[in-house]
């Protein structure tokens, strides 16, 4: 059996924040009593009544009458409950949701439609009542089909339920046999359920403060178990994770409420987050790499409350193969990257990317990240040309560029540079000697637009090693034309 | 009664009480990582994989070369690398050169911090699925090299025993010792230098803001005569050089050394 909530008072419009808020009171109304709801439009519910003999179960001894009975009193009780929370309902009963929805729309107060005697009631109602979304006909064609009615003289349910179907059928097609068919009261279909709306959000009070790392991971942790927990039953994992610590609220100067100083300071949070590369639900991983996040930016208050707010999707599906090269688990690559960011800092880890100007060395550190090249990465018989090329490939002479350039101190002869000394004192490395070989200069320059403007001279040269006499070191200097500056960039090894 | 017994007397009295044990068993062939030149992969067949393999030699000896030839060759077979750049050297346009994919490349940059430098390398070891992993050490003070204590490269090779890791360590000299599987000694045998056309200045170099330059003539920019192994060819800059790789560990004396000569494009 089936119960159908109508809200008098509801508005179909939906800009309406009144109706919104009456439309909600009705799905939460209906949810008080089954956990099986449709919200067929913005003032309809209808609810699944099976199974709660045990609640409002009757007296009767035939199953079909308890069913009955209990539906009944079941709605005996959505009314009063809707009178409690003064909302104008009407509320039907029917063995089906699409006659409950006609009875409740149109019969005031409770109404009964016993299994099996559905024309009664409804036969008279107008034919303009009946709902044709109910049965998938959209507005333009029911219009039509109500025009054809209107010519054919039909009123009521009634007399769209008496015409022969093989008529119907051969005149107005299958839409107009799903039609009487709903004027009989003889459509039977499943709810189209109302889902809540899913959050994966965790939190904790804490009953006292705590400031140590070690007692929060325990708190962090739990949070975590039962948060992927909840993803793992919805099939989801998730790509980023908030954190916010609410902190002590503290009297000093250097608390992050500013605007009360001197006053009662509200409750500050910390917040921290997490983005990953990949979707991930493994505790132990995202325990770790909040730890990270937290000893990188740890609160500068004691901790009070702890939330964690997962932004569910779907997980990733990898699909492995036989012929795919190494790869790291991108959990443990994740772990790892923030352990070498807690390790030399954030911008000296990542792949780096060459940037689109003429300034020698420009580049930036991105994120490093797995790209999986699709089907595994590889065509087999790109490989085996891949090999052939790896064969034929001309070695390229490697460069070993000093950050910043080294200064230097070189003599020239006649436009030459012939003599050079060089140190690093950061290493203690050193280019000095004699320059047997120069090839240059190859001006160049650039950004002249802007204040950072660069130009300079560059030479190829070969130092014989002044500790060495059979060393010769390649190197390739440059004089900066701007300040006159003699520099070491680096050495081709 | 004769008490000279023989070893072959006593392993054939126990094996049967004891089985196969003094039978040897051929070592597998250990895979390896292309090298990314052909006539180094035929001689020496690679960089063997879950093992460390050393390259020393002084400035200018081509190590930068070959670790770049053989990150090429990697990153296109898909491989993950990492390179650990304990003086932040790793140079992006010759690499880019070479044909190093970097999205498939791990750039640690440790600042001319050894600690950190081995500290990023365990890390990365112990986290599984680089295919290539290289530690720059080619600025590192000899002195400093020498008090690098032996558990460190222990630990390294202990983490990739039998994974697909190969790491390579890039040295001024040979430091690592007995933990590398193979050590080469790499030397240069010479420069090809080219002629070089030059605009250069009666009065030296003009500023770059300044005036323009008056009474310019061209020069041609030879090498001076006390240079040696001048080749000179048609282009502006040092053009290759010759690059010689003595295998140090193993030693296998049939095995001479190996030529190769990178480019500079």
């Amino acid at each position: 059996m089936f119960v159908c909530i109508y809200g008098r008072g509801v508005s179909r419009t939906r800009n309406s924040a009144v109706a919104t808020g009456e439309n909600s009171l009705l799905v939460d109304l209906a949810f008080t009593f089954s956990p099986l709801v449709e919200q067929t439009t913005i003032d309809t519910v209808v609810l699944d009544a099976s199974g709660q003999e045990l609640l409002f179960g009757g007296t009767s001894e035939f199953s079909e009458s308890a069913e009955v009975e209990s539906a009944v009193n079941l709605a005996n009780e959505i009314f009063s409950r809707s009178k409690y929370l003064l909302l104008k309902t009407n509320v039907a009963v029917a063995s089906n949701p699409d006659t409950a929805i006609h009875a409740a729309r149109s019969f005031r107060g409770i109404s009964l439609i016993p299994p099996g005697e559905e024309l009664s009631p409804l036969g008279s109602l107008s034919i303009k009542k009946l709902d044709c979304s109910l049965v998938a006909i959209d507005e333009k064609r029911a219009e039509e089909l109500q025009e054809t009615f209107a010519l054919w003289g039909i009123r009521t349910f009634a007399d769209l339920a008496r015409l022969p179907l093989a008529g119907v059928a051969e005149r107005l097609g299958q839409d107009g046999v799903r039609l009487q068919k709903l004027a009989q009261g003889q459509t039977h279909r499943n709810l189209n359920l109302v889902r809540p709306p899913v959050g994966f959000e965790q939190s904790l009070e804490l009953e006292h403060p705590i400031s140590e790392l070690e007692p929060l991971s325990f708190i962090l942790s739990r949070l975590l178990n039962q948060l992927c927990a909840n993803l793992n039953e919805y099939a989801l994992a998730t790509n980023e994770v908030r954190l916010s610590l609410g902190l002590e609220p503290v009297r000093t100067p250097l608390a992050c409420n500013q605007q009360h100083a001197g006053g009662v300071r509200t409750k500050c949070a910390h917040e921290l987050g997490i983005n990953l590369p990949v979707p991930m639900r493994h505790p132990k991983t995202l325990l770790r790499l909040l730890v990270f996040e937290i000893e990188r930016e740890p609160p500068q208050a004691p901790i009070v409350s702890v939330t964690i707010d997962a932004v569910p999707v779907k997980p990733r599906a990898a699909q492995t193969g036989l012929f795919i090269p190494l790869a790291p688990e991108p959990e443990r690559l994740e772990i790892t990257l923030a352990r070498l960011v807690k390790l030399v800092g954030s911008d000296n880890v990542g792949s780096p990317e060459i940037l689109d100007t003429h300034r020698p060395d420009a580049f930036r550190m991105k994120r490093f990240t797995l790209n999986h090249r699709g089907h595994g990465g590889r065509n087999p018989k790109a490989g085996i040309n891949r090999q052939s090329a790896i064969g034929n490939r001309q070695c390229v002479m490697g460069f070993r560029i000093f950050r910043p350039p080294w200064n230097a101190d070189v003599q020239t002869v006649r436009g030459r540079p012939a003599r050079i000394n060089a140190r690093n004192p950061k290493i203690s490395s050193k280019v000095r000697g004699e320059i047997v070989c120069a090839a240059g200069p190859w001006r160049a320059s650039g950004d002249w637009w802007r204040s950072d403007v660069w130009a300079r001279d560059e030479w190829d040269v070969a130092v014989l090693d002044s500790t060495s006499n059979e060393n010769e070191i390649l190197c390739r200097i440059y004089r900066d034309l701007t300040s006159e500056q003699w520099f070491v960039e680096g050495v081709y090894d | 009664m004769n008490s000279a017994v023989t070893k072959q007397e006593i392993e054939s009295a126990l094996v049967d009480r004891f089985g196969h044990v003094f039978e040897r068993y051929e070592r597998l062939p250990a895979e390896t990582l292309s090298t990314g030149s052909e006539e180094i992969d035929d001689a020496l067949q690679g960089f063997p994989r879950g093992a460390i393999t050393e390259i020393h030699g002084t400035a200018s000896s081509g190590r930068t070369s070959l670790i770049l030839s053989a990150l090429s060759a990697a990153s296109s077979q898909d491989e993950i690398c990492a390179v650990v750049d304990c003086d932040d050297t790793f140079d992006l346009s010759s690499a880019a050169n070479a044909g190093v994919d970097f999205d498939r490349l791990l750039w640690i940059r440790c600042d001319h911090n050894l600690e950190r430098a081995f500290k990023a390398v365990d890390l990365i070891l112990h986290s599984g699925g680089f295919g290539f992993v290289a530690l720059n050490l080619c600025d590192v003070p000899a002195m400093t090299l020498r008090r690098i204590v032996s558990s460190w490269w222990f630990r390294f090779r202990r983490a990739i025993e039998n994974t697909p890791t190969a790491m390579i360590v890039l040295t001024p000299l040979a430091a690592v010792r007995s933990c590398a599987s193979l050590a080469l000694e790499l030397n240069n045998k010479g420069a090809v230098w080219p002629s070089t056309l030059s605009l250069v200045s009666d009065n030296g170099y003009s500023r770059f803001t300044g005036g323009s330059e008056t009474g310019s003539h061209l020069y041609l920019v030879t090498p001076p005569a006390q240079s040696r192994a001048v080749n000179p060819a048609h282009s502006q800059f040092l053009r290759s050089t010759s690059i010689c790789i003595n295998r140090t560990r193993p030693v296998q004396w049939q095995l001479p050394a190996v030529n190769f000569r990178p480019h500079l494009r």
